[in-house]
């Protein structure tokens, strides 16, 4: 995680950047992003024809423009980093600068959670690797693709999902024989697998997990090339329990339901039409998931039991208390977005609403609101405050007294300190 | 004999009748229940809409592609269902056991309906012996059901107009007529049990969730 | 019941001979007791013990008009051919009888539902068909071209093998392209809190790259807000929902609407595609436990219907001379949206020829339902099987016969081609963007 504790937490309501003032600047201004600590927003410009910048607070990113850019990230530590292209070859750029090697195509930038590592997917005369901080993966096997990968918290070990083996048009033989694995630090498992899926990796950095497909219609749990005994007709993404990383759960289906599995073991007794987003409490102890006892019904199970009251069109990923006792979800009805918290719905409906979070100490819950094309901040449900034109993620301080609520208002970006007993 | 079959026995037939067509109506719910999205899938209203379409003739395009076998269809359903139920010779049997009775048709209509119900089978079978898809689709238990089905009409028939041995007929007809109810339930005669669940289902599904329309 | 006499040209699929070989008894008895009994209830007890064997759904069906009325192409017969025989001898049939079932399913039907529509009783021969697709594909009884597909779904979580960096690539070639006709038109890569995502099937970045850049154009002018994802979600196309493979298809559809969730967007856009369309919001969401799709998806036809009514696109120059269109099923006899397309077309051409029977009624261009999918070998029983609709085609004299659907689309060329119609196949987009006013500020 990116310690929040050094950053300015006085309160104050601060106009960083008047992004307005880009407009005129520049040929074409694109959405903008802001860095975890709020203190910067930045926006891809184009400043001529085939040439493009990034305008950052009062400042351009690149010393020069490039011929294109896209995919402006801030790494968690501030830095921004950008895919960028030159004479028609691909690399990252951080703070402007790109990386020295050049690359036939790269995409999907990771950090760990610090922040310090910075990683990416590239292809290079046709083999494709994962780059980290420049450095890009020796694999002894060419890889064909790379579906998706992941990065440890620490940094330490990056992991993809690719094609180790070569298939022709319409061979399904060898498909069936298995063409894709894990590779590990540009070490590939030994085993291919038909199909792997839901890559995860535990947050101590130790062990790897996926789903992977053991016949046409038989589908698994792989943990450090170890499959589990038991197979299923479908499984979803597992997740590694946070403090006992030998610990795995995930969704399985049986018989037409769907179950919760740890290590193999069928957990809840009760099967559900649908079950998703198995969330484990901070502490381990317990685990939520977004459920339908019955078609078209949806909720939240924790530890098996469904709160009693549903929703009639979705839910998406709950989320615990820090002290794991609450659980907050977002859920749609008839069209409107709710903020649900244990079961009882918290405040009116919203176009949209972005993940919650939850102060430490009294357990309100805090988020980003749509409603009518303006945004705003709600605590349990309830607008507090302005709308803005655009809207951030709300962050509590490590004390869980104040929030950071960023915004653009009028054009001119803004970062606020206030108390959350103000809100 | 006469008194068993004119008595216990249209009991029976018709507690078999009743009490298995609703079985077989929960069985069917039973089962779509399990499928869990069928109910959720439904809405009366379409389902109404689509009934309408289908039980009034030439109220879609299918029957109006097909004229012919649409008025037979119809004319075949409407003398099948109702003749039994207004004829006199019935009612005269029911007054006389439970004393309640309603309108009847008058006898020579009722006999016209009858000849309905008679020449829709020959047409029917007819057909399975010359329509190739249908006679691909054929097997012994659709000739079956064409004979349950006219049986009735042709033994009543021949018993109203007395044309010979009118108390074996008697016997015939009621047992055929029995056998009728009774086979409702348990063949593909239930199709009258089941009409209302498909159309609607079909209706609400092509309505209700595809919003268009299924006529 | 005697067996259907069907009389076939032989077919040559490596998968289905493959299958055969390997399949046994008990494992086709097996998979077929487990899937009537746990994956099917009351809706197939129904239908089969309602069926009062009266042929007139054969009426409905394109291919037994197509094929001088043979018998063995009418819908109940591939009813008959297929579960009657398997309810009856209780899962007990052998390999071969799998294959011929797998040939029928998969190659003899699109799953149109036009059938639905002429049996007096409604009975679904569209869904019994794709219950008897759910057995072969879990015997690995699909045939060669269309198994492919589905295993490159199952990899990519897209139709054509398309890998994640030519997916972005190809999007930000035709941004380029597109800026040829309109300098400021921008393709928004991975843009969170847009209004709309936009969403394509395989083929378009592989084969239709042009379709990316025009709709890239159309989105400028008519000033939408729009996204589309740089990471695998973006195809909209499921060929595993035609395969049988349900597992791999639910997989497909939940990424394309998380995908939509995760960009934050209000509602999907989508190309003009027909079985996407019926796999995003119907076969999708009703697999996941979802009445409706979480977001709502909009197919291309009501998306451009809005534009044209309230005129954010405005028509410069109508096409001339005749043009007709065909009626994908799944987005007009199943989704509903005929009067919209009458009234696109009526829009952009100056005179619309409709076909006969058009809207709901009209017949399927032989290409859905993943009958195109199954490849080279199937192909020449499938454009045999469309004269019906070739000759609709036909006598409506048009120059150009827009498809708002990619497998008509191919289904149609194949079509023109076979009986040389001499006719343009276009997608309803590339009329727009001939047709459509391009204001002044945003020309070149
Ligand atoms: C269940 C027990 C039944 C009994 C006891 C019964 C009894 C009778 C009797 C007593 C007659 C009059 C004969 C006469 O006029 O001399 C009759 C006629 C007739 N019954 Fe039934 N019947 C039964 C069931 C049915 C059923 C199920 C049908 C048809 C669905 C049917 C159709 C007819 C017809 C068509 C006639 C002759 C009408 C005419 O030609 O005018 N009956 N029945
Ligand atoms: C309200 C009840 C009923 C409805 C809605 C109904 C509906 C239908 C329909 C839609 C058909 C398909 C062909 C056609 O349109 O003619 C049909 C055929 C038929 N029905 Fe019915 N029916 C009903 C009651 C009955 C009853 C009570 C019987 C006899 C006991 C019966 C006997 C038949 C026969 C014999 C056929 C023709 C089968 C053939 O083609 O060989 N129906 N019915
Ligand atoms: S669904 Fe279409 S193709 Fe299949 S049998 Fe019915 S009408 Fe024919
Ligand atoms: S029209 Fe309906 S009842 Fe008649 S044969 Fe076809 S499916 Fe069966």
């Amino acid at each position: 995680m990116v310690n929040s504790e050094s950053w300015d937490w006085e309160i104050a309501n601060k106009m960083v950047a008047d992004t307005s003032k880009w407009k005129s600047q520049f040929e074409d201004v694109w959405e903008p992003y802001i860095s975890s600590d709020g203190e910067k927003i930045a926006s891809i410009v184009k400043v001529g024809e085939g040439e493009f910048n990034i305008a950052v607070n009062n400042a351009t990113w690149g010393e020069e423009p490039f011929e294109k850019i896209w995919y402006s990230r801030f790494s968690p530590d501030g830095r921004l980093t950008a895919l960028i292209t030159k004479d028609q070859e691909w690399t990252m750029a951080v703070d402007g600068k790109p990386w020295e090697q050049m690359y036939e195509y790269i995409w999907d930038t990771k950090f760990s959670a610090d922040g310090k590592v910075i990683a990416a997917t590239t292809k290079q005369d046709g083999v494709y690797a994962i780059t980290v901080d420049e450095k890009t993966w020796e694999c002894p096997v060419k890889l064909h693709s790379i579906a998706s990968h992941v990065i440890s918290p620490d940094g330490k070990t990056s992991v993809a999902i690719a094609q180790t083996v070569a298939t022709a048009e319409a061979d399904v033989n060898a498909f069936t024989k298995g063409s894709w694995s894990v590779v590990v630090n540009g070490k590939p498992w030994k085993e291919n697998y038909v199909d792997v899926y839901g890559l995860t990796i535990s947050d101590d950095g130790k062990n790897i997990a996926v789903e992977y497909r053991a016949a046409i219609c038989e589908y698994g749990i792989v943990v450090n090339e170890t499959p589990w005994n038991e197979k299923f007709a479908c499984t979803w993404e597992p997740v590694f329990h946070p403090t006992n990383s030998n610990e795995i759960t995930t969704p399985v289906r049986q018989g037409g339901q769907w179950f919760l599995a740890t290590n193999g073991r069928i957990v809840w007794d009760t099967g559900f039409y649908s079950l998703l987003y198995q969330t484990y409490s901070p502490d381990g102890s317990k685990i939520a998931a977004t459920v339908a006892p019955s078609f078209a019904k949806w909720t939240i199970a924790v530890n098996g039991q469904p709160w009693s009251k549903t929703f009639n069109e979705c839910l998406l990923q709950p989320c615990f208390s820090p002290d794991s006792r609450k659980v907050a979800v977002i859920a749609k009805d008839s069209g409107n977005w709710f903020l649900v918290v244990d079961g009882t719905v918290l405040g009116e409906g919203y176009d949209n609403i972005w993940p919650p979070v939850f102060s430490p100490n009294d357990n309100k819950v805090i988020c980003k609101v749509e409603k009518n094309g303006k945004y705003a901040v709600a605590v349990n449900g309830k607008i507090k405050g302005k709308e803005y034109e655009a809207l951030w993620n709300p962050v509590v301080s490590p004390d869980g007294t104040k929030v950071m609520i960023c915004g653009v208002e009028a054009g001119k970006y803004y970062r606020k300190v206030v108390l959350l007993s103000d809100l | 004999m006469y008194e068993f079959v004119s008595g216990p026995l249209v009991w029976i037939a018709f507690i078999i009748f009743i009490g298995g067509s609703l079985y077989r109506i929960y069985y069917m719910l039973a089962g779509s229940k399990k499928e869990k999205v069928v109910f959720p899938h439904m809405s009366l209203e379409h389902s109404v809409a689509s009934l309408v379409h289908w039980v009034i003739p030439f109220n879609n395009q299918s029957m109006r592609k097909r004229p012919i076998f649409t008025i037979i269809s119809f004319a075949f359903h409407i003398c099948l269902i109702f003749t039994p139920i207004f004829l006199l010779g019935h009612m005269i049997l029911l007054d006389e056991s439970l004393n309640i009775s309603w309108w009847t048709l008058p006898e020579g209509v009722a006999d016209w309906m009858a000849i309905i119900v008679i020449a829709g089978c020959i047409f029917f079978l007819y057909r399975r012996l010359t329509d190739p898809v249908v006679k691909n689709v054929t097997d012994a238990s659709d000739y079956l059901l064409l004979a349950i089905t006219a049986l009735p009409f042709i033994t009543g028939f021949i018993a109203y107009h007395q044309l010979f041995a009118y108390k074996t007929i008697l016997i015939v007809h009621i047992l055929a007529g029995e056998l009728m109810l009774i086979a409702i339930p348990f063949t593909r005669l239930s199709h009258m049990l089941f009409f209302v669940f498909t159309r609607s289902y079909f209706g609400s599904e092509q309505g209700h969730v595809k919003h268009s329309k299924d006529w | 019941m005697k067996p259907t006499i069907a009389i076939r040209e032989p077919v040559v699929d490596d998968a289905l001979d493959q299958a055969e070989a390997k399949l046994t008894p008990e494992q086709i008895e097996k998979v077929i007791n487990e899937v009537i009994d746990k994956e099917t209830g009351g809706r197939l007890w129904t239908y089969v013990n309602t069926c009062i064997h009266c042929g007139l759904c054969s009426e409905a069906c394109h291919w037994f008009l197509s094929n001088d009325r043979d018998v063995s192409f009418a819908p109940v017969t591939k009813i008959k051919d297929t579960l009657w025989v398997m309810l009856k001898n209780k899962g007990k049939v052998d390999a071969a009888f799998i294959k011929r079932c797998s040939q029928i399913a998969h190659t003899e039907c699109n799953a149109c539902r036009r059938c639905g529509m002429y049996c007096p009783f409604g009975i679904d021969i569209a869904y019994m068909i794709l219950v008897v697709r759910r057995i072969c594909a879990k015997l690995e009884m699909v045939p060669l071209y269309l198994q492919d597909t589905v295993h490159s779904h199952a990899a990519t979580m897209n139709q054509m093998w398309v890998k994640p960096d030519e997916w972005i690539d190809t999007l930000q070639w035709q941004e380029e392209e597109a800026q040829g006709y309109v300098p400021s038109a921008r393709l928004p890569l991975e843009k969170e809190g847009a209004e709309i995502m936009y969403s394509v099937i395989g083929p378009e970045p592989k084969f239709l790259a042009q379709l990316l850049g025009n709709i890239t154009v159309i989105m400028k002018v008519a000033g939408c807000d729009w996204t589309m994802p740089a990471t695998a979600g973006w195809d909209n196309s499921n060929m595993a929902m035609y395969s049988g493979d349900f597992e791999v298809m639910a997989r497909v559809e939940r990424l394309h609407h998380e995908t939509a969730q995760r960009l934050k967007v209000k509602k999907i856009v989508m190309g003009e595609c027909g079985h996407a369309f019926r796999g995003a919001e119907y076969d999708g969401p009703t697999w996941m436990g979802w009445m409706k799709p979480p977001i709502p998806i909009v197919h291309a036809i009501a998306f451009y219907y809005d534009l044209l009514v309230s005129g954010r696109i405005k028509i410069a120059k109508k096409v001339e001379g005749p043009v007709t269109s065909q009626y994908p099923c799944n987005v007009i006899r199943n989704a509903g949206l005929g009067s919209k397309l009458q009234y696109i077309m009526n829009e952009v051409c100056e005179n619309f020829v409709d076909l006969i029977p058009n809207d709901r009624h009209a017949f399927c261009c032989n290409a859905g339902g993943g009958t195109i999918n199954c490849g080279p070998p199937w192909k020449k029983i499938r454009v045999q099987s469309a004269k019906l609709q070739s000759e609709n085609f036909k006598r409506t004299g048009a120059h150009t016969i827009v498809t708002p659907c990619h497998n008509c689309h191919s289904g149609v060329e194949d079509i023109v081609d076979k009986y040389k119609l001499g006719m343009h196949v276009k997608f309803f987009s590339e009329l727009l963007i001939e047709a459509m006013e391009i204001p002044e500020d945003l020309q070149p």
